[in-house]
């Protein structure tokens, strides 16, 4: 043929993934090799048609209208799920093999033919029928650039090929999952104000909205370009408008009249239940593991910051002995005053602090006084007068004898005297 | 016809199982959320090695960088999850905000230490 003139024969190695119910088993990878004249004008649903012709027809895939309209043929490509005939060889990297895959969460019928069914029971399951409130005959007119019709946009032109649900991690890991494409078709039904299912439908389908962690996966392989991640998002700030609703307004009026009138006019004799059912005991029990965890934590770091906020503050400080000076350095007899100095931690704050103290020492070490120099009046500092044989306060005219005891002037009480002791020939007074 | 009753359906296949290319070809937003969950794990260390050993540089580096990675995955989410953004801007919103909390982590660093 011309074409290869123009464009060299390219072989390209594609991976397949097989599996044959007759023998079972977990499938495995069989590879061909096709040459491939035009890669941008070929899809892998061409090489797919073609290497089950020429080279293995017992090859198994599904598809039906070969132009991205009718989501048969929904597989992963490359790690990637996609039509296979709208992913043109071309679009997937050059030289290299390629890997075709049946979708996840599907059980595999043959090959990459997957079984449907939990998809359409989800799906249908999330009411994908148009109930409308008021029984019109004519036609409705919607106006292309309303804001509603704007607000569901796309999402209506879903084709139900299940690649998001198979891109979807989260499908793994909750069986009550409705999983994005039936929860993108409840979206543009919730969104419409023409339906009459609104409560039965949001009770479906909210549950599930709770599933989905924003991880775009759905919205990036969609075929359609719809994003079912944005759907979920848009019915849980529905359900949040209806909470506050609501609270403002009192529950929904839901009487048991309308519930019944609205049951027997579904099909399948559909009850209003939800149908992605979570036991109520998994829920209790989530909840209160919830709540356990959260409590347990908030009081773990609450105690660990609050000790570290606060701690230093409420904190006694220790008593701790001072040095002050050594017994011979003291005169006999006499008042000697001494300034000591020692560091105090006050919360975070840490002060050095000096403060002279008065030595009254007798011959008998027992004998020892160490009187505080502040003034129990209002806290100047008192020294020793030695004419008037008194510890005389400048500020106010306090006076207190040899004993510390009031002599004159307005303290209420007597010095404060220090704990002290005397250790191999050194004093030593307590502080706090 | 009658169904053949030695067939077999294969059980699901889960992600990433028979799937060479699924790694490297997953999307940008479950990193982002696996990267937030697993800081979010992270800054509960730093932040006790944080109180344990207070005012150690490298700790404050650690737990500062991790915060602000947490934090600007975080608002991603909150502003999709109320449409504040069109979600088509979701990839763009994590390089967008991952940027905004490196100036964010500069202006805080050369703040404390310079």
């Amino acid at each position: 043929m011309n074409i290869s003139k123009h464009h060299p024969l390219h072989t390209r190695t594609i991976k397949i993934f097989r599996y044959d119910p007759c023998v079972n088993g977990e499938g495995h990878f069989d590879r061909f090799e096709t040459e491939i004249a035009d890669e941008t004008k070929t899809t892998i649903l061409d090489v797919l048609i073609r290497i089950q012709k020429e080279q293995d027809p017992s090859l198994s895939f599904r598809y039906a209208c070969r132009v991205n309209m009718c989501g048969s043929c929904g597989m992963v490509i490359n790690g990637r799920e996609g039509l296979a005939c709208k992913t043109n060889v071309a679009d997937l990297p050059k030289d290299k093999e390629i890997t075709l895959r049946p979708l996840n969460h599907f059980p595999v019928v043959k090959d990459l033919v997957v079984d449907m069914d939990p998809f359409f029971k989800k799906y249908e399951a999330s009411m994908p029928y148009f109930d409308p409130t008021e029984d019109l005959t004519e036609p409705a007119i919607i106006r292309p650039d309303s804001k509603e019709r704007r607000i569901i946009g796309l999402a209506t032109e879903c084709i139900q090929c299940g690649c998001c649900v198979s891109s979807c991690t989260m499908v793994n890991y909750h069986d009550s999952y409705a999983g994005p494409a039936a929860l993108n078709r409840a979206f543009t039904l919730l969104a419409d104000s023409r339906d009459g299912l609104y409560d039965l439908r949001m009770n479906q389908v909210l549950q599930s909205c709770y599933h989905c962690r924003t991880e775009f996966n759905c919205t990036e392989v969609c075929p359609k370009e719809i994003s079912p991640t944005r759907a979920i998002k848009h019915i849980q700030r529905l359900a949040l408008k209806k909470y506050a609703r609501g609270k403002r307004q009192g529950p929904l009026e839901r009487t048991e009249g309308a519930i019944q009138a609205i049951q027997t006019d579904l099909p399948c004799g559909r009850s209003g239940a939800s149908e992605f059912p979570e036991s109520p005991e998994r829920r209790r029990f989530l909840k209160q593991a919830t709540f356990g965890i959260g409590a347990v934590s908030t009081l773990a770091l609450g105690a660990v910051l609050g000790t570290a906020a606060i701690g230093p503050s409420i904190k006694k400080t220790p008593k701790r002995w001072i040095h002050l000076k050594s017994m011979e350095a003291l005169a006999v007899g006499k008042v000697s005053t001494v300034v000591m100095t020692y560091d105090v931690q006050n919360g975070f704050h840490k002060s050095r602090v000096s403060k002279p103290v008065m030595i009254v020492r007798q011959l008998d070490i027992n004998n020892i006084v160490v009187f505080n120099t502040t003034c129990t009046h209002l806290g100047c500092t008192v020294h020793w007068d030695e004419n008037k044989k008194l510890y005389v306060c400048a500020c106010h005219g306090g006076m207190f004898d040899q004993e510390g005891n009031v002599s004159a002037g307005p303290p209420p009480r007597p010095l404060d005297r220090y704990a002290f002791k005397v250790e191999d020939g050194h004093l030593f007074v307590e502080v706090v | 016809m009658e169904p053949n009753a030695k067939i077999q359906i294969r059980k699901p296949l889960t992600w990433g199982e028979f799937d060479p290319h699924r790694r490297q070809n997953a999307h940008v937003g479950m990193w982002a959320w696996i990267w937030q969950r697993i800081s979010a794990i992270a800054i509960i260390f730093l932040l006790g090695l944080h109180i344990a050993l207070t005012y150690k540089p490298v700790i404050q580096f650690l737990l500062l960088m991790t915060v602000i990675f947490h934090a600007a995955l975080g608002i991603r989410v909150i502003l999709l999850d109320f449409n504040l953004v069109n979600v088509k801007y979701r990839n763009l919103l994590i390089a967008g905000l991952l940027g905004l909390g490196l100036f964010v982590f500069i202006l805080i660093w050369t703040s404390i230490y310079s």
